[in-house]
């Protein structure tokens, strides 16, 4: 009896205590949402128990409520965790593996870190210079070079195509506009077979005009920035006039920096873009004019059987020296990735939100 | 000169109109050759004004006007009129400043116009073309009809490789399995995400490590995880390397699967099979290149979900994954169509990831072919018509999932 009482009373007691702190609570949480939720949980349940008239032992609720919450903690770090080493593993066998000799890769156990470091599979794939794919440097001097370029001229050609359309008028542009949009819809394989009859027919086969041109013009990338441009308000552009300010000077001087970030965005997407270009560059060039891509999937060989005295032969692929190649061409992006992962984000997440 | 004539001229034709007045205000009725009079004064300055404007006109074909005259508005300040006594010429100028936007669209519009409308119209033309050989200049191609349809869909291009309906079910298969799957798992990444406070940004960023990735060097890291280096002596003797995948598989005393080699474990016969391990390599890697994207998309999602409806759902005693499937899911229920329009869409044209794993040749020639592997397989041939007969297909079923995608999201997606 006693005890009930007691009971009885201390719920009394909290009832009056949580119902005005459960009030607090939301309040507070409007404001500031990192609030302690799971106190609030308790003075909610228990406010609702009392009112309908059960007897709830709160403590015992309450420490029941903690020890959910740390598991539930767990549970979340634990799944988090075993998602970003599953999300990490293929980069850190690419990395081990690269480094490890041929011997060691096949063995039917795994390794986890490789015994003996062998450096030299990186030489020997930077060295490779003939057979079915270019040599590194070859093929590195001709991705950077479509890359800057087509990056450069197509971010020009990408802003003064989305200032007209965002801030200029002129008979058509409607028409214009909405003809560019529908084109997104069209998958592009549908154009690739014309693009590459096209080239063919103009002798265009083998050149870095041919992976620079057809690629230039990203309908999606002036649809962003048409918008991030409509964005900016009209009376700064009046301001900007009275200042005397011309209409070149307002894009440069004005909407530029601001646009600064969906710029950059574009920027980094359009070179990774090509970094990453395969099809393309494998119908229309040969091996030595080729991307970093293309030469990436060719097979790697013990050349001349330098590293292992030939006993993998000299055309069998072997995997070690694919991993490396795998590596060199990874870390470009990682390093993108790492300094530049903000503006990256950015204009994903921008593509996001406007799709 | 002209003008002040003009002005009293004017002032005189409005006399008799005038007089007419005061004449009607004293009769009563203007007497008939008063009529006749006026009416024949009124005809007479009509005929007058258009010929004193016409010799104006052809005047101002020969004659240089003066600039555009400036008129001092009711404030004072003087105000030039837009187009009023300008030149041909000069209106010529103006338009062509008013339409400089064109200018600016010039150089994508003409790059446009070669490399993606002309080939989108050639497209559907090329399509329909039977037999078409360019080399033959006199007879390039034997009439129009359905032929190259016909054909892709039957298979019997006579080139041997990739089948169209293979292709279609491996493509589909993948697509239907991977995406929902990794939207799922996404949204359980995100949720988990969100509701942490410490460490978040270090998961953050490891999540998202796999955004940045070449499709094709990954699909290589990928591949040697399925792969099997060894013979069929040395795999029953335990000495072969079977692959990170079947070395977990061994653990539970599974016999390995030959991942990487589509005949070795397919269900059916005939021409189209179901090469269910590929698939599941395939799924694999597509799961684990595409979680990136989808996580961030749907955890700024998550964080832009307005707290209250939490704080309301709590107190009214809902359970976390009632939260999750009756208030999260829906809040961001926008995003999640996004994610799964464009995961399909992209799913239809998969190529990369494929060749990654299974190398140039799709499996054994091109048995796990997708869709685009399909077209590019005949540019590669030269049988351009089959490639554009496929390539419209696929625009077909593009647009037919977009349709009924839409449909779908119209009736179940809430937008806040």
């Amino acid at each position: 009896m006693a005890k009930e009482t007691e009971k009885i009373e201390e719920s009394a007691e909290l009832q009056s205590s949580a119902v005005p702190s459960a009030e607090e609570k939301t309040v507070v949480s409007a404001k500031d949402s990192v609030t302690d939720q799971t106190v609030s949980a308790v003075g909610s349940d228990a406010a609702i128990f009392n009112r309908q008239g059960f007897n709830v032992n709160i403590e015992q609720e309450r420490k029941r409520q903690t020890i959910l919450h740390i598991f539930k903690n767990i549970f979340v770090y634990l799944f988090l965790t075993v998602c970003a080493v599953l999300a990490f593993l293929p980069f850190y066998w690419m990395i081990i593996s690269s480094v490890k000799t041929e011997m060691e890769y096949r063995q039917s156990t795994p390794t986890f870190f490789p015994h003996a470091f062998k450096w030299a599979n990186y030489a020997a794939v930077l060295n490779q210079s003939s057979g079915s794919n270019g040599s590194f440097w070859q093929i590195l001097v001709n991705t950077l070079t479509v890359g800057v370029l087509s990056t450069v001229i197509g971010v020009i050609v990408t802003i003064i195509t989305a200032y007209a359309l965002a801030r200029m008028k002129f008979k058509g542009k409607g028409v214009l506009f909405s003809l560019m949009m529908a084109t997104m819809m069209i998958p592009g394989e549908m154009y690739t077979i014309t693009n590459y009859l096209t080239v063919s027919d103009w002798q265009w086969k083998n050149s870095f005009t041919v992976l620079i041109l057809p690629f230039l013009v990203s309908v999606y990338y002036i649809y962003l920035l048409r918008n991030n441009f409509k964005q900016i308000p009209n009376s700064l552009y009046q301001a900007a006039k009275v200042d005397g300010l011309s209409d070149m000077g307002f894009l440069i001087k004005i909407m530029i920096p601001l646009t600064a970030p969906t710029l950059i965005s574009i920027t980094l997407l359009k070179f990774i873009g090509t970094w990453n270009s395969y099809i393309w560059p494998r119908l229309v060039n040969d091996a030595n004019w080729q991307m970093i891509t293309n030469w990436v999937t060719g097979g790697f060989v013990d050349r001349g059987g330098v590293l292992y005295d030939g006993f993998y032969g000299t055309s069998e692929p072997l995997t070690t020296l694919k991993m490396a190649a795998v590596c060199l061409v990874s870390l470009p992006l990682f390093i993108l990735f790492i300094f530049c992962r903000k503006y990256i984000m950015h204009g994903v997440s921008k593509s996001g939100t406007k799709g | 000169m002209a003008k002040k004539k003009h002005g009293t001229e004017e002032a005189e034709k409005l006399e008799p109109a005038e007089n007419g007045a005061e004449a009607g205000r004293k009769d009563t009725k203007p007497s008939a050759g008063q009529k006749i009079k006026n009416a024949f004064v009124k005809s007479w300055h009509k005929v007058r004004d258009w010929f004193v404007g016409a010799g104006r006109t052809v005047k101002g074909w020969f004659v240089k006007k003066k600039p555009a005259e400036e008129e001092v508005g009711p404030d004072g300040m003087r105000t030039i009129l837009p187009n009023y006594n300008l030149t041909k010429k000069e209106r010529f100028f103006r338009f062509c400043r008013s339409q400089s936007g064109w200018l600016f669209v010039l150089p994508a519009v003409i790059l446009l116009c070669i490399f993606t409308l002309y080939p989108i119209g050639n497209a559907f033309v090329r399509a329909f073309m039977e037999n078409y050989t360019p080399m033959n200049k006199r007879h390039p191609y034997d009439g129009w009809g359905f032929e190259n349809f016909v054909r892709v869909l039957k298979g019997d291009t006579g080139m041997g490789g990739a089948n169209f309906l293979q292709c279609l079910l491996n493509t589909f298969t993948i697509t239907i399995i991977s995406v929902p799957v990794s939207i799922l798992l996404a949204l359980l990444i995100a949720v988990a995400l969100n509701s942490i406070k410490r460490v978040q940004k270090a998961y953050q960023t490891i999540l998202f490590l796999p955004y940045l990735t070449n499709a094709l060097a990954m699909g290589a890291v990928f591949a040697t995880f399925f792969q099997i280096i060894g013979t069929r002596t040395e795999i029953n003797e335990g000495v072969a390397n079977l692959g990170l995948i079947n070395d977990i598989l061994g653990w539970f005393k599974i016999p390995p699967v030959d991942w990487l080699n589509p005949n070795m474990h397919a269900w059916g016969s005939g021409t189209v099979k179901f090469y269910w391990a590929s698939y599941l390599a395939v799924i694999i890697y597509e799961v684990w290149s595409g979680l990136p994207f989808k996580i961030l998309i749907l955890f700024s999602a998550l964080q832009s979900v307005n707290k209250q409806y939490y704080d309301a759902a709590r107190i009214d005693g809902a359970s976390r994954s009632k939260i999750l499937w009756k208030i999260t899911a829906p809040l961001i229920s926008p995003m999640l169509s996004y994610l799964f329009i464009t995961g399909i869409m992209g799913g239809m044209k998969q190529y990369s990831a494929i060749v990654g794993l299974f190398g140039p040749q799709m499996g054994m020639d091109y048995n796990m072919g997708t869709m685009v592997g399909y077209i590019y397989q005949y540019i590669d041939k030269g049988q351009t018509g089959y490639a554009f007969a496929g390539s419209l297909l696929l625009f077909l079923i593009i647009m037919a999932i977009t349709g009924i995608s839409n449909l779908v999201s119209r009736k179940r997606v809430t937008y806040t």
